[in-house]
C-alpha cells in the first residue's frame, strides 16, 4: 500500500536538545507548539519501540502488528481494575496466614499482621508490611481508577500529573510482592506440627491476584490516549 | 522504505505521542519529553564484553543462591532452614499454587531467564551469528527482554529476607545462611548488568 510520506517542518518539531537532563539534574523546558505523532502519520512499534509510518500494518524491525491507538485499552484495562479491586478487598477481609502456637490457631489478616508488628514495637517492619501490602495496592487502584476516569469522561486534570502518577505506579506496584515472598519463607521455616507452624490462608491467593490485574491494568493502558482527548480542551498542563 | 530515511531523526514520545526531534546525546545523559517528563532515550551504549562477564558471575552465584539456605530458625530445640526454591515450591505443596508460582516466577524463573537471555544476546552480537536462526533467536529475546526484566524482584526478595527475620524473631531465634549473602550478591551483579543493557543499543544491531 502506498503511503503518502507527511514531512513535517521543522520548527513545528520540539528540539529535544532542550530537554536533554543529566540524571542528577533534570531540565525542563515548555516548548510549543506540540505536535502528535498521529498527526503526521507516525507512530511507534508496541514491541520495539522503532519509528514506522502509520499506513504500514507491520513493523519494519520486528514484524510485530502496529497500531496507532488501543481504542479497546481503557475498557480492558477498567474491567481488570475492576475485578482488581473486589480482589483486593476480599484480600482485606479475609485472613492471609495460619499460625498454629502450642496448640493454639489463630488467623491472621494483612491489617492484624500489621498491628501485631506495632504492638511488639516493630515500627520499621510495620511500615515496611503496611507500604507494601495496604498502601500501594491501595494507592496503584485509586491511581489507575483516576487516569482511566480522566480519559473517559475528559477530566480537566493536570495531565503531566496524571502522566508522573502513572509512572510511579508502574514503579512502586511491583513491591506488593513484597507480603507474599514474606508468607513463603514463613511457611517454608515454621512447621514444628502442633507445637508452632504456619500455613497460607486463601486471602493469599486472591492478594497475588490482585498483584497480577493491576500489573496488567497498568500495561496494557495506551497512555496516549490521555493526550489526545484532552487535547481539545485548553489543558496543556 | 525509501520514505523513512526522512524521519529517522524524529522520534515519538510512546506516553504521549509527542514527536521530537533525536539529537546526539553526551554520555549519561537522557532526553526526556518536553511534555509528560517519560524518559525517551538516552546514549546508546553498552560493553558487550563488560555484560557477558557479568552474566558469566551471575549464573555462578545463581546457583547457591537459590540452594543454599537463606534463614534458620531455632525453636525449643528444634532447627528449621529453607531455600528460596523451597519457599516457592512448599506454598505451592501447601495448595496455594497461585502465590507458589508468582513467588517462583519472580525470584527464580524470570532472574534465570534474564541471565540466559543477555547471555545468548551478548554471544550472537559478539560472534556475529547472522545466519537466519541465530537472527530470529535474537529478535525473539528482545522482544520478551522488557517482560521478563519487569517480572524479576530480586530487589524486593531481598528486603523480605529482613522483614521475614524481624517478624520470625518475635518467637525465635533466626539466623541468616549463605543463601541470603549469595541471594544479595545475584541481586547486585543483576542490578550492574541491567545498568549496563541498553535495549535500544541492542535493537541498532538488527537495523544494521
Ligand atoms: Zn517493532
Ligand atoms: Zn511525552
Amino acid at each position: 500500500m502506498p503511503s503518502t510520506p507527511i514531512t513535517p517542518s521543522n520548527e513545528h518539531i520540539v528540539d529535544s536538545t532542550k530537554q536533554t537532563a543529566n540524571t542528577d539534574n533534570e531540565a525542563k523546558t515548555e516548548v510549543l507548539p506540540h505536535i502528535q505523532g498521529k498527526k503526521i502519520g507516525l507512530c511507534l512499534c508496541p514491541v520495539c519501540r522503532k519509528l514506522n509510518v502509520t499506513s504500514n500494518s507491520h513493523c519494519r524491525r520486528c514484524f510485530s502488528q502496529l497500531s496507532s491507538r488501543n481504542y479497546a485499552s481503557i475498557q480492558q484495562s477498567w474491567a481488570l481494575l475492576v475485578t482488581a479491586t473486589i480482589l483486593l478487598v476480599v484480600a482485606n477481609i479475609y485472613p492471609i496466614t495460619l499460625l498454629t502456637n502450642r496448640g493454639v490457631v489463630t488467623n491472621d489478616t494483612i491489617f492484624s499482621g500489621i498491628s501485631h508488628l506495632v504492638k511488639t514495637g516493630m515500627f520499621p517492619i510495620a511500615i515496611i508490611v503496611f507500604t507494601a501490602s495496604i498502601l500501594v495496592p491501595w494507592l496503584k487502584i485509586f491511581g489507575l481508577a483516576t487516569y482511566l476516569t480522566a480519559i473517559s469522561f475528559n477530566l480537566p486534570i493536570s495531565k503531566r500529573k496524571l502522566m508522573v502518577g502513572f509512572h510511579i505506579i508502574e514503579w512502586i506496584g511491583r513491591w506488593s510482592m513484597l507480603d507474599l515472598f514474606v508468607i513463603s519463607l514463613t511457611v517454608a521455616l515454621v512447621n514444628m506440627g502442633q507445637l508452632l507452624d504456619a500455613k497460607p490462608a486463601p486471602a493469599a491467593t486472591a492478594f497475588a491476584l490482585v498483584i497480577l490485574l493491576t500489573q496488567l491494568a497498568a500495561k496494557v493502558l495506551d497512555t496516549r490516549l490521555l493526550w489526545d482527548r484532552l487535547e481539545n480542551t485548553n489543558d496543556t498542563n | 522504505m525509501h520514505e523513512f530515511d526522512d524521519h529517522d531523526s524524529i522520534i515519538l514520545c510512546q506516553s504521549c505521542d509527542l514527536a521530537v526531534r533525536k539529537r546526539a546525546l553526551p554520555s549519561s545523559a537522557r532526553a526526556l519529553c518536553p511534555r509528560c517528563h517519560t524518559a525517551l532515550y538516552d546514549s546508546p551504549y553498552c560493553s558487550i564484553n563488560g555484560m557477558l562477564a557479568l552474566c558469566v558471575a551471575a549464573l555462578i552465584i545463581f546457583i547457591p543462591a537459590n540452594l543454599l539456605p537463606v534463614l534458620e530458625i531455632h525453636f525449643l530445640g528444634s532447627v528449621r532452614t529453607t531455600t528460596v526454591l523451597q519457599a516457592a515450591v512448599t506454598v505451592w505443596a501447601e495448595g496455594y499454587w497461585v502465590v507458589g508460582l508468582a513467588v517462583m516466577v519472580a525470584a527464580v524463573i524470570a532472574p534465570g531467564l534474564l541471565i540466559l537471555s543477555i547471555m545468548a544476546q551478548v554471544v550472537i552480537v559478539k560472534l556475529k551469528l547472522h545466519n537466519s536462526f541465530w537472527q530470529r533467536t535474537y529478535t525473539t529475546l528482545l522482544k520478551n527482554h522488557g517482560l521478563i526484566s519487569q517480572m524479576t524482584m530480586l530487589e524486593i526478595y531481598v528486603i523480605s529476607f529482613l522483614v521475614s527475620a524481624f517478624q520470625l524473631s518475635d518467637f525465635s531465634d533466626v539466623y541468616f545462611g549463605m543463601g541470603t549473602f549469595s541471594f544479595t550478591m545475584l541481586f547486585i551483579i543483576i542490578l550492574f548488568l541491567q545498568r549496563e543493557y541498553n535495549l535500544e543499543h541492542m535493537w541498532s544491531y538488527v537495523d544494521a
